[in-house]
């Protein structure tokens, strides 16, 4: 017979990009994460819309950068969940590889032993999104811890995320990501794509026009034998996405999100960037 | 608190310090945060490690801001809950590495003053162990050469000089010392910041911290950046920069002997109203200046040197010139790709150096000159990868001619070689996008065969002899029009010839043309050429290329 289930918070960050709605109705913690501009600390979503940022970005100089939450913001949602009755919270952040969340959260978690759970997701955006949402789902269906986290890592198998850049410029000058910043120009302008996969951001080839490049993210979304469930990703990019969400002639079991992606990751890749990710069928 | 002499100019006798309560450590942290700010673009600078985005100075500034702003209200007395409300507001202000393990430090720092009334003497020692132990604890893989490693000397400095000194000045000042031979130290420690030529970002923002607070023991100005006064040897003037910001016009070096004694914070003072970048060395009675300033601020240096004593050299130099040669010898150096043993490489045929240096950029680790009229032998292809470190070859051929020779080489070497029939050298280029040189070798190859077909080439060169070929009559001399290798149409003029291509492969319905410009032509004369298409082709893009190719005016890819 199986135990009462125990009641289990899930926590996030804002780069999880997952649509305010359903991680209200998932009760999805979404802790935001940081922008830095001149000296600013800007936690993400607040002050301006995601359309108007990257409006803008062409023309900051230095461009934003971006932190972690602090330790304390994770210290306080921790503390307010396990106040509220949590018994075990699940704290699922953004590959280590690019960034610090995971780090400060697994510090965070050092004041709640035994508590809590930190998962690297080993992706960004609603590659790290739906590894949340299977784990809320999982949650709210009254699963146990080892099966929910064993579920996470089933689901982050099956995630492919591809992104076509505009440009390898934004990437180059974040510095995240050691052979875009050792990139020192093409002769000719190209539009590259990466692929995001162990938590690494990697080189997937480079095409010449945006209208390719379009045409080859199709080609590798319609290669794919089956998904469950699918987001088209885009930094101010809404009405290609809308495009190829048109494209694709899904039925309606396949759940579709349009994702114009958090400035947080967006400084790093520039705007006009386009992709997807998708949860491939088992 | 009892500080003995607080605003005295340096040099004066020691201070005696013997506790900190609550209100002096608001100002120390005023002070160390004051000058961490004032220094904040050189710990920014320095940043490598554990990413090189560099902005370790700035999230250091944001959390110690956050930690100001939790007690610039406050009027709390003893050390313990000051420390406490600073600690909380790091901890929940926290930017970065190197502010997560910032707030760590003030965390354990506040947890060992609990209750305390004051720093003094017998606890501090006890202050800087807890903050180093809560720092560690506050990283999974903790990593020595970093600000971790500076904490841990801090606190044994701090226990070490508790026994000698009861005078908290004293003991700061061994704290100081400590931290920076630590920072100094640091590449020793850790190989990346050894290869970068940097001591460690964080390990330096901490210093920084520190020597905020001596430096307001004794009075000295926290707002303006002093690079101290460094030895001629040591000082780098090599052009590191990456970009011209606004009115960094020149460069501007000089050297000077002072008629008397130089003040030094009113001579930076009056440089800093000039320009920026400055460095100063010392040497044998004489320094060097180094300084960026705008165009209508020339002189100004100099003007103001020589007002101060005799100079006795001067070196400008234009920037925003320099800049734009470094960035010419950027994108025409050629340079191969190194690969690795396992890795693809490829092998292109290139017909003009402008083509070399486009297909080098794009990742080959091998080129050979080679085209319409010069077919390299198999030999030449042959020594081309031969030597590569890996048998997993493709060659580009980038012209029909070639196709042969490159099977021929295939198949006389024991190393694994593919030659995808790149019949021209747009094909060759679209190939060479889709090279990933880790992948699987047959996936690879595959992908960069179907990216041939989407590239359409046209080629206009000149007709060497009578012919009619495809109903097309040519004679000798006549600029001709190739579309994909076919002879498609005879032209007496450059322009038109062009023209007719764009026309007969139905430009209009592609996005992206690129012009690489032969031997034969210089940019003067493209020019006018492309400024023709444009207006009759408003909707594409243009690119223009110099692809130094002999007898071809123009090879043009479309897409």
């Amino acid at each position: 017979m199986r135990e009462p289930a125990m009641k289990i918070a899930i926590v996030t960050d804002s780069t999880a990009d997952i649509p305010a709605d359903l991680a209200s109705t998932l009760q999805i913690n979404v802790i935001p994460t940081i922008l830095v501009m001149e000296n600013i600390s800007i936690p993400d979503d607040q002050y301006f819309s995601r359309d108007e940022f990257y409006a803008k970005l062409p023309q900051y100089h230095p461009l934003p950068t971006t932190a972690a939450p602090a330790t304390g913001v994770f210290e306080d949602k921790y503390q307010q969940l396990l106040d509220n009755g949590a018994e075990m919270i699940l704290s699922i952040h953004i590959a280590s590889l690019l960034s610090g969340v995971c780090n400060v959260a697994a510090t965070a978690a050092q004041s709640f032993p035994g508590k809590i759970r930190v998962i690297d997701s080993q992706q960004v955006s609603m590659g790290l999104g739906f590894q949340v949402i299977h784990a809320a789902r999982a949650a709210q269906a009254g699963q146990p811890v080892e099966e929910i986290l064993n579920g996470i890592v089933a689901v982050r198998t099956r995630i492919r995320l591809v992104a076509m850049l505009n440009t390898l410029e934004y990437l180059r000058r974040s510095g995240r990501v050691s052979w875009a910043k050792a990139w020192i120009g093409n002769l000719l302008n190209v539009k590259p794509f990466v692929e995001v996969k162990d938590g690494q951001v990697l080189r997937a080839g480079d095409v010449r026009t945006r209208n390719k490049g379009i045409r080859r993210l199709m080609d590798m979304l319609q290669a794919i034998p089956k998904f469950e469930e699918l987001a088209i990703l885009h930094t101010h990019a809404s009405d290609e996405a809308e495009d190829m969400r048109s494209q694709l002639e899904l039925d309606d079991s396949v759940p579709t999100y349009i994702v114009n992606v958090t400035p947080v990751i967006g400084t790093h890749v520039g705007p006009a960037a386009l992709g997807f990710t998708v949860v491939q069928s088992a | 608190m009892s500080v003995d002499i607080k605003t005295s100019m340096p040099g004066t006798p020691p201070r005696v310090i013997k506790d900190i309560n609550g209100q002096e450590l608001k100002e120390l942290t005023k002070a160390g945060l004051q000058w961490l700010k004032t220094n904040q673009q050189t710990v920014n600078a320095l940043n490598v490690f554990p990413v090189p985005d560099g902005d370790t100075g700035t999230n250091m500034v944001l959390t110690m801001q956050s930690a100001w702003d939790e007690i610039s209200e406050l009027s709390e007395k003893t050390a313990g809950k000051m420390s406490h409300a600073i600690a909380h507001g790091a901890l929940m202000g926290a930017r970065g590495n190197s502010g997560v393990i910032l707030s760590q430090i003030w965390r354990g720092f506040s947890r060992a003053l609990d209750g305390a009334a004051t720093i003094n003497h017998k606890n501090i020692g006890q202050v800087f162990a807890e903050a180093r132990d809560t720092a560690y604890k506050g990283v999974v893989r903790p990593v020595e050469g970093t600000i971790l490693t500076v904490i841990k000397d801090i606190a044994r400095a701090a226990i070490s000089s508790q026994g000698t000194t009861n005078n908290l000045y004293e003991i700061l000042e061994s704290i100081i010392a400590a931290a920076d031979l630590s920072v100094k130290n640091t590449p020793d420690l850790l190989p990346v910041l050894k290869e970068a030529g940097v001591v460690d970002a964080g390990g330096k923002g901490l210093f920084y911290i520190l020597e905020g607070m001596l430096r307001y023991w004794q009075g000295l100005p926290l707002d303006v950046a002093i690079t101290a006064i460094q030895p001629l040897s040591a000082m780098n003037l090599e052009n590191t920069l990456e970009a011209i910001e606004p009115g960094q016009d020149f460069e501007v070096v000089l050297d000077f002997h002072p008629d008397n004694n130089l003040n030094f914070e009113d001579f930076y003072a009056s440089l800093e109203g000039m320009g920026t970048s400055i460095q100063i060395g010392e040497g044998d009675g004489m320094y060097r200046v180094h300084i960026h300033v705008p165009d209508d601020k020339l002189y100004e240096p100099i003007i103001y040197a020589r007002s101060l004593g005799t100079v006795t050299k001067v070196a400008i130099e234009n920037l925003v010139a320099q800049m734009s040669e470094i960035e010419n010898q950027r994108t025409t150096r050629l340079q191969l790709t190194n690969v690795e043993p396992g890795q693809i490489a490829v092998v292109a045929v290139a017909p003009g150096p402008g083509i070399a240096r486009v297909f080098a950029s794009l990742g080959v680790a091998g080129l050979v000159e080679g085209g319409q009229t010069m077919n390299p032998s198999t030999q030449e292809l042959l020594n081309a990868f031969e030597n590569l470190p890996t048998d997993k070859i493709i060659i580009l051929p980038n012209n029909k001619n070639i196709i042969l020779a490159a099977r021929s080489a295939a198949e006389l070497t024991v190393k694994k070689v593919e030659v995808i029939p790149t019949r021209t050298v747009p094909q060759g280029l679209a190939a060479m996008l889709r090279l990933m040189p880790d992948g699987e070798f047959d996936d690879v190859v595959a992908e960069m065969t179907r990216a041939i077909d989407e590239v359409e080439t046209g080629e206009i060169t000149v007709a060497t002899r009578n012919v009619e070929i495809d109903g097309v009559q040519v004679n000798e001399g006549q600029i001709i029009v190739l579309h994909n290798g076919k002879l498609v149409a005879s032209e007496e003029d450059l322009t038109e010839a062009c023209l007719r291509l764009l026309e007969i492969a139905r430009a209009e319905d592609y996005e992206l043309i690129t012009l690489f410009y032969g031997n034969n032509l210089s940019m003067h004369n493209v020019s006018p050429i492309v400024d023709t298409l444009r207006e009759k082709y408003p909707e594409q893009e243009f690119e223009v290329q110099e692809g130094g190719q002999p007898h071809y005016y123009f090879i043009i890819g479309i897409e």
